[in-house]
Parts: structure tokens; C-alpha cells; sequence
């Protein structure tokens, strides 16, 4: 470590002594990184020679300026980022561009007919429903038992149980989706039928619980940090002034965390509207609305299902691409806005909280 | 409180006590019933069955008819001030939803349904009774609205389960919806309903009711959906295990030498083998995590290592934030269409499905995670080591790279292998741009490198078909049946849930040893 170090320059002088060699390597790897942009957009087989030139620029930046180099491409590193969201968006935007030509508005319509593709009728409306009611479903499943699972483990566990408990729950938040799903086709679809006389195998309601049990441990971990995030000296207040333990998690803890809570709450929510594997191997594909709308027994579709569904049939048909590039627009659309959401409200919690870190 | 006597209060104390370990009795009663219902839901027991020659929907009945005694008795004396309580006189609203709210749900159900008015009567009733109930539980005393709506409740589950209104054999239509309600599903949920009541009325009375009281109600409402949460996760895994296990573990030898041959993880699939295997897939997911880590590690830290010690918080770095979240919560099937829409046609003409689209998609996925996590890590080394590091001369560059970096590692090694963890279970995506079916042989990466004479140079076919991959094989052998039996799926997906449950296990393990080592 001691023979790194270097003797201390202020940023003006290393500007000034910045020598025009490594002017023109970052200039080269700058020019580079746009030409590679460009190429792999118009011509990818050709892409390789500014991935040279880039390579050689900062091997040579490298060697000249360690600091400055590091620097500069670990803010192209950042801003990488920020490329791979817009081109998602301009893609996604680009691709269904069709679709909303000859559907216009009426890709919401209200009115059957909704989804015929053979007329070229692609009305995500049905989708959206579905999206609803199994989010819906699955919300009231993940909620409620999440933030009470969340409150036993920060406020009522005993020390040891909860050093258990915590890593237990993320670990199953990392339980794969399509095994969800696998279960569900298997045990909870067959179970479903036997218990309530289903005609077809699948169903909303189905789909809802078992995305809502999914969805649970993640609920469940982020509430927990909302929950231990309430600094000790607001409850010790309430339990000096003789109030039970319940009391005061009832009109402190919850109260102070509220914000977190709903947080934790919201991702839940994304989760469930952006859940795929499980939806798709337990519903039936039925692309309309169910009838009446509020039987949820019903078997139809939901938007992330009727991509990964319906996405064999469409690969030789742009139209019918489109539609389901449109439907990942929605999806997009309303998961970022939850996630905006979210954040606005965390940043909340943090100007409420704040000042006891 | 109830005023008392000093000559009584002892004579009060002991009819208290007598009551209290009543309620404690009912509360047991009642988690047992609990339990019961929910292994009848789950078929361990069949509704039909029965339970040291009592019919199960019988032993159900008593049992809440006992308890539902229990709690109206314990409520009705601490109301008449033979024993002690410290109950309110008033409840208050949050009281009184719930029991409006079942006076709701039970009059209009039984009016609407078993008795068969119109709406014209039954909509109306139930609500008057509703509005009743509502007044009621939130303006009498504590110890009465605690106890009677929800002892009454369980009263009347067990009067329509022992007069037999409800058996196992009894359907119900509702109309409009899909459904016809078996008595095998709703003899236990009504009777699970009816005991979770009393179980939380008759914890109230245990404590006397008042604040005390309320607090034993709530703790046996969260404690028990905790243990339930719990158990339900982890009896999911079991299942899986025991589903999987056998199949996955069919045929193992050991030899030659110290070596295991473990056929349904080491062979592929095809005529070739005795018993068809995995190998295919997992090398398949081996090469797609490897190749998402290539691309996404650098990348997340070096933004990581930028927004932690360079960026100075504005314009910039709001947008990377929401950038950053965006990525995040893009539901993966999303980040599927990206990748057919972009990559696809620019790797393999025709935009054939294949490896490398793969890797770059779900490279994508694990780049926000390896960066939050990373920032993290970084964020929280002490200021202190920078200082120290920059009192000594240090550059910025210098410091990070010999102290921040070093002290970040352990936080940074955390979120890949979490990362990896979520991304080696992604279906979605792989679906749309890498799988193509389930081939027999493992995929030849290092052998396909070879060079070409026209741009870009090199070339790898392996990298360019299509593969296979562990949660890829699970779903095509519920979608096509390809690929085997139900059995077979069960073992892949216990492979898959094995592999992604190690990753989070060693990841969690890791970030909990070196918080321990932080924290002393």
C-alpha cells in the first residue's frame, strides 16, 4: 500500500498537467463508445472494431492516469444504466407503435369483441382485468398476514427466534417462480376443482393466492426493516407512560412506520402485477372478460401471461407482435409508476423519520 | 374497573381465577380446532372422516359449542361484576366494524341463501342487523362486545354443523359465479372462522380484557399467523422435497474410486441413458448465470463505485436513482421483449433464440441488483478509513481502490450471489430469447470459440443456438409434456429450488457473519 501512495494534487493541477496523450485516449474511448452505439444499432457484425479501439484507449488511459481513467469509466458504467432503461422504453414504445395505429384508443375498449386476431381486434382490456383481480387477490393475501408476520418479527419475537426467522423468510423470498407454479398446476389447481366443483382448470382466484403467497416473504422482509426502523426512544415513551406493548405497536410503531408499511406493500404489489411463470402454467388462456365480471372462478388472462403465452403464435405476425409489446408497455407503465411511488414515500418516511439514523 | 367489597374481593378473586382458567381452556380448545381444520384442509384428515369414531364435522360442533359456552359465560359475568375485569365501558369503532360486518356477512348469507328471500328482504335485513351489530360493538362494554358477537358465532357454526345443515356432502351454487362450494371446504373454513373467533375473544377474557386483555387478543392473532406463514413456506419446500427428492436421487452409485454418480444430475436426456437427466439444463443455467455475471458485475459496481464516491447528489443522480428503481421493478417477461425486440435480430440472423441473448438479458436483470446492493457496501465503510487513508497523501482514486474497495467486498460478494440467486430461477425472459427445446447434449461453449476472417472476428455456434436450462425444463414439462413425467418435473424443479436456495442460503450466511464481525 505504501508504494501507491502519491504525493497530493489539487484538481486544478492535474488539469493543467494533464498531458495531450491522455486528452486524446479519452477522447478516443469517448468517440468509441458512441460509435460502438451507433454500430451495434445499424451494423452489429462491425460493433468489434470500436470495442478495440475502447479496449486499447482505456488499457492506455489506464497506464497513464490510473485515477482519471477509473473515474471516467466507472461513470460510463453509471451511466450504462440510464441507456439500458431508455432503450427498454424506446423499444418497447417502437415495437407496439403498430399495434396502437390500428387499434388507437380502442385497445382499452370496453365492448367486446376484444381479442380476435384474426380480424386484427387486439383489445387489452381482459388482460388488464385479470391483472386487477389476481393482483387484487393477491394483495389481500400478502398484506394483511405480510405486515403482521413483519410486526411479530421485529416487535414480538424473542432475540434468538428472530436471528432465525429473518434469513428463514429471505431465503423463501428467493423461491423460484415457476416452481410456484409448478405447484400450483400440480396440487393447488386439481385441489381447486375438488373443492369447488371448477368446470375448467384455473382460475383468477387460484392465481391470486398463490402469487399472494409469493409475494408474502418479500412483503414480509421489507415491512420488518420499516418496522425495526422506528427508533427505540418513540416506543420507549409510550411504554414510560404505562402503556401495554400492544398499545404502544398499535399507536407508535404502526403509525411511525405507516409509510414503510405501504411501501413494503407496493412492492408486494409490483411483484404480483410483473409475476409471470406462475399465472402462465396455471391459467387457461381464455382472452376475454369473465362473465359477470366479478366471478373470479373465471378463467381468463392476465397481460404478463398473455405474452409468455401467446408469444409462439405471434413471432410470425407484427400485429400481433405488437399487441403483446403493447401490453408490455402497460405493464412497464404501471410498474414504474408503484415504483416511483414507492420511493416517493420511502423518501417520506426518511424527512419523518430522520435525524435519528 | 368493578368495584368490590374487601369482604368479597377474595370470593371475587376466586370465581376470577376460576373464570380465567376457563378462557385459557376455550383459548386451547380452539387453537386445536384451529389446527384441525387447517390439516383437513390440507387432506391429511378428509372431512368425512372421523376422530376416535366421532364424525369430524361432530367433533368440530362440540368443540365450538364449548368454546363459543365458555366465551358468552366468561363475557356475561365480567359484565355482571361477579368477577373481576378491567374492561371499558365503551369499545369503540375498530370494535365494532368487525362484529358489523359478521352480522353482515351471516344474516345476509343465511336470508339470501338457506331461507332464500329476494333482495328486496334480505338486503335490507342484513343491513339493519349490520347498522345493529355496528352500535352495539362499539358502544357497549367492553367485556360483552369482546365476547357475544364472536361466542355467538361459533354457537351458531356449531348448531348448523350438529343439526347438519352442512355436512360433507353439501354443495352450494352461488349464482353467477363458476363455483359449487363443497361441504369438504366449507365445513372446515367455517369451523377454522368460528374457532380463530373464539380463540381471540376467549385470549381477551384470559387477561381480564381491557389493555391487557386486548394485548393476549392480538399477540394470539399475529403470533398465529406468523407460525401459519411460516409454516406454509416451509412445508412448501418440504413438499417439494419430498416430491423431488426420490426421482432426483433414483439410481445413485458411488465409484469409481471416491466418486458419486448421481444419473438424474450427471446424465442427459435421450436414448443414449438408463435414466434421463438434467445435465443438459444445468449446464445451460451454468452459462447463462456465468455470462450475465461477466457483464453485469462490472458494470453494477463500477455505477456503484461512481455513485458512492464520485457523483456529488443532483440532477444526475436523481435520474441514475430512478433509472436504478426502474430496472429494478421491470417485471422479467418485460426485460424477455427488450431482448427480442433488440438483441435478438443483432446476435444470429433470423433472430433465432440463443445463449448469448440470454446472458445479455438476464445480465440486464442482475445489473440494478449487484448495484444497489454494491452502493450499500460502499456507502456503509466508515468515513473514518477514507480520512485516514486521505491524511496520508492518498489519492482519491488510490484510497478507493486499497481501502474502500477492500472493506466493500464482503457487502459486494453478498448482492452477487443474491443477484445470481434470483436471476438462476428466471423463466421469462429465457422463454423469449435463449431456450429452444430441450436438447440431449450440453452445450460446447469453450470448444465452439473459433476465428473467422470477416468482422467481428470470432465466432462461437454454441453460443448462438439455443439451450436449455434448469427452470426452462420445469415449465416445458408442465407446457408440452416434453421431457418426461410429472415425476420428472418434481426432480427438476427440487434441482432448481435446491440450486437458487443454496445461492440465497450462502449469500445470507455471508452478509450475517461479516454484520456480526461489523457490529463487535
Amino acid at each position: 500500500m505504501i508504494s501507491s501512495i502519491r504525493p497530493y494534487r489539487s484538481r486544478l493541477d492535474a488539469l493543467s498537467e494533464r498531458a495531450t496523450d491522455e486528452v486524446v485516449a479519452g477522447a478516443i474511448g469517448a468517440l468509441s463508445v458512441v460509435a460502438f452505439g451507433a454500430l451495434f444499432l445499424a451494423l452489429p457484425t462491425y460493433s468489434v472494431f470500436p470495442v478495440v479501439t475502447f479496449a486499447l484507449a482505456a488499457a492506455y488511459g489506464w497506464y497513464r492516469n490510473q485515477g482519471a481513467t477509473a473515474k471516467s469509466l466507472t461513470f460510463l458504467a453509471t451511466a450504462s444504466t440510464v441507456i439500458i432503461l431508455g432503450l427498454i422504453v424506446v423499444y418497447l414504445l417502437w415495437k407496439s407503435l403498430l399495434v396502437f395505429r390500428i387499434m388507437g384508443l380502442d385497445l382499452f375498449r370496453l365492448a367486446s369483441p376484444f381479442w380476435e386476431t384474426s380480424k386484427r381486434t387486439f383489445a387489452l382490456t381482459p388482460m388488464i382485468w385479470g391483472t386487477v383481480v389476481t393482483t387484487l387477490i393477491a394483495t389481500c393475501v400478502a398484506g394483511p398476514l405480510g405486515i403482521a408476520g413483519a410486526i411479530f418479527i421485529a416487535e414480538m419475537a424473542p432475540p434468538r427466534a428472530r436471528g432465525v426467522v429473518k434469513p428463514a423468510v429471505e431465503m423463501l423470498a428467493g423461491i423460484p417462480s415457476i416452481v410456484y407454479g409448478f405447484i400450483g398446476f400440480n396440487v393447488v389447481n386439481p385441489a381447486m376443482s375438488d373443492y369447488l366443483g371448477l368446470v375448467s382448470l384455473g382460475s383468477l382466484f387460484a392465481v391470486g393466492l398463490v402469487i399472494g403467497v409469493m409475494a408474502l416473504p418479500t412483503v414480509v422482509s421489507v415491512a420488518e426493516d420499516a418496522v425495526t426502523a422506528v427508533p427505540d426512544e418513540m416506543t420507549d415513551g409510550a411504554l414510560a407512560l404505562g402503556t401495554t406493548d400492544w398499545q404502544s405497536i398499535k399507536s407508535v410503531v404502526i403509525p411511525a412506520s405507516f409509510s414503510g408499511l405501504s411501501a413494503a406493500v407496493l412492492l408486494g404489489i409490483g411483484r404480483a402485477v410483473g409475476e409471470t411463470m406462475a399465472a402462465t402454467v396455471m391459467l387457461g388462456h381464455n382472452q376475454a372478460l369473465p362473465d359477470p365480471l366479478y366471478d373470479v372462478f373465471a378463467n381468463t388472462e392476465t397481460l404478463t401471461t398473455l405474452i409468455a403465452s401467446q408469444y409462439g403464435n405471434a413471432i410470425t405476425r407484427d400485429d400481433f407482435m405488437s399487441a403483446l409489446f403493447a401490453a408490455g408497455v402497460v405493464l412497464f407503465v404501471t410498474v414504474l409508476c408503484l415504483s416511483l411511488l414507492s420511493r416517493y414515500i420511502e423518501a417520506r418516511m426518511q424527512s419523518t423519520l430522520g435525524g435519528s439514523t | 374497573m368493578s368495584a368490590s367489597h374487601a369482604s368479597s374481593a377474595t370470593i371475587e378473586d376466586d370465581r376470577s381465577g376460576v373464570a380465567r382458567s376457563a378462557a385459557t381452556t376455550a383459548v386451547g380448545l380452539s387453537v386445536l380446532t384451529m389446527l384441525l381444520a387447517v390439516a383437513n384442509v390440507l387432506n391429511w384428515i378428509t372431512t368425512d372422516a372421523s376422530v376416535a369414531s366421532v364424525a369430524l364435522s361432530t367433533l368440530y360442533g362440540v368443540a365450538l359449542a364449548v368454546a363459543g359456552v365458555v366465551t358468552v359465560a366468561v363475557g356475561l359475568l365480567s359484565a355482571s361484576a361477579v368477577i373481576d375485569a378491567n374492561a371499558n365501558d365503551t369499545s369503540g369503532v375498530l370494535s365494532g366494524l368487525p362484529v358489523g360486518l359478521l352480522a353482515l356477512s351471516v344474516v345476509g348469507l343465511v336470508a339470501s341463501q338457506t331461507l332464500g328471500y329476494g333482495v328486496a328482504i334480505w338486503a335490507p335485513a342484513a343491513l339493519v342487523c349490520a347498522v345493529a351489530a355496528f352500535l352495539f360493538g362499539s358502544l357497549a362494554r367492553e367485556d360483552l362486545t369482546a365476547t357475544l358477537p364472536w361466542g355467538g358465532f361459533a354457537l351458531f357454526v356449531a348448531a348448523v354443523l350438529l343439526a347438519g345443515v352442512i355436512t360433507p356432502s353439501w354443495t352450494w351454487d352461488p349464482r353467477h359465479l363458476g363455483v359449487a362450494l363443497t361441504g369438504t371446504i366449507t365445513v372446515p373454513c367455517l369451523a377454522f372462522a368460528a374457532s380463530l373467533a373464539t380463540a381471540w375473544a376467549a385470549a381477551k377474557a384470559t387477561q381480564g380484557f381491557g389493555a391487557r386483555g386486548r394485548q393476549a387478543g392480538a399477540y394470539l392473532l399475529i403470533g398465529a399467523n406468523a407460525l401459519f406463514m411460516l409454516s406454509l413456506l416451509v412445508l412448501l419446500v418440504a413438499f417439494v422435497v419430498e416430491k423431488g427428492a426420490g426421482h432426483a436421487l433414483r439410481g445413485i452409485h458411488l465409484g469409481p474410486g471416491l466418486s458419486v454418480h448421481v444419473p438424474f444430475v450427471m446424465n442427459g436426456a435421450g436414448l443414449g441413458y438408463d435414466i434421463d437427466g438434467v445435465f443438459p439444463a444445468i449446464v445451460g443455467t451454468f452459462w447463462l448465470v456465468f455470462g450475465a455475471l461477466v457483464f453485469a458485475v462490472p458494470l453494477g459496481v463500477g455505477a456503484a463505485v461512481f455513485l458512492a464516491e464520485y457523483a456529488e447528489r443532483g440532477r444526475f443522480t436523481t435520474v441514475v436513482d430512478i433509472a436504478t428503481d426502474g430496472l429494478w421493478s421491470t417485471p422479467s417477461i418485460v426485460y424477455g421483449l427488450f431482448g427480442y425486440a433488440f438483441i435478438l435480430p443483432r446476435l444470429s440472423p433470423g433472430g433465432r433464440p440463443n445463449v448469448l441473448a440470454g446472458m445479455l438479458v438476464l445480465g440486464f436483470m442482475l445489473i440494478p441488483l449487484v448495484l444497489i446492493t454494491s452502493r450499500e457496501a460502499i456507502d456503509s465503510v466508515p468515513d473514518a478509513y477514507r480520512d485516514a487513508s486521505v491524511a496520508l497523501g492518498v489519492g482519491r482514486w488510490e484510497t478507493i481502490r486499497s481501502v474502500v474497495l477492500p472493506a466493500a467486498v464482503p457487502g459486494v460478494i453478498t448482492g452477487i450471489i443474491l443477484g445470481v440467486g434470483r436471476i438462476a430461477g428466471e423463466t421469462a425472459p429465457i422463454i423469449l430469447v435463449a431456450a429452444g427445446g430441450l436438447n440431449a447434449d450440453p452445450i460446447r461453449v469453450i470448444h465452439g470459440f473459433r476465428f473467422t476472417s470477416s468482422p467481428p472476428f470470432v465466432a462461437n455456434d454454441a453460443l448462438l443456438s439455443a439451450t436449455n436450462a434448469l427452470p426452462y425444463q420445469v415449465y416445458a414439462v408442465i407446457e408440452t409434456g416434453v421431457g418426461g413425467s410429472e415425476s420428472f418435473g418434481w426432480a427438476s424443479a427440487f434441482v432448481l429450488l435446491l440450486v437458487v436456495l443454496c445461492f440465497y442460503a450462502v449469500g445470507i450466511a455471508t452478509r450475517m457473519y461479516f454484520q456480526r464481525k461489523l457490529e463487535r
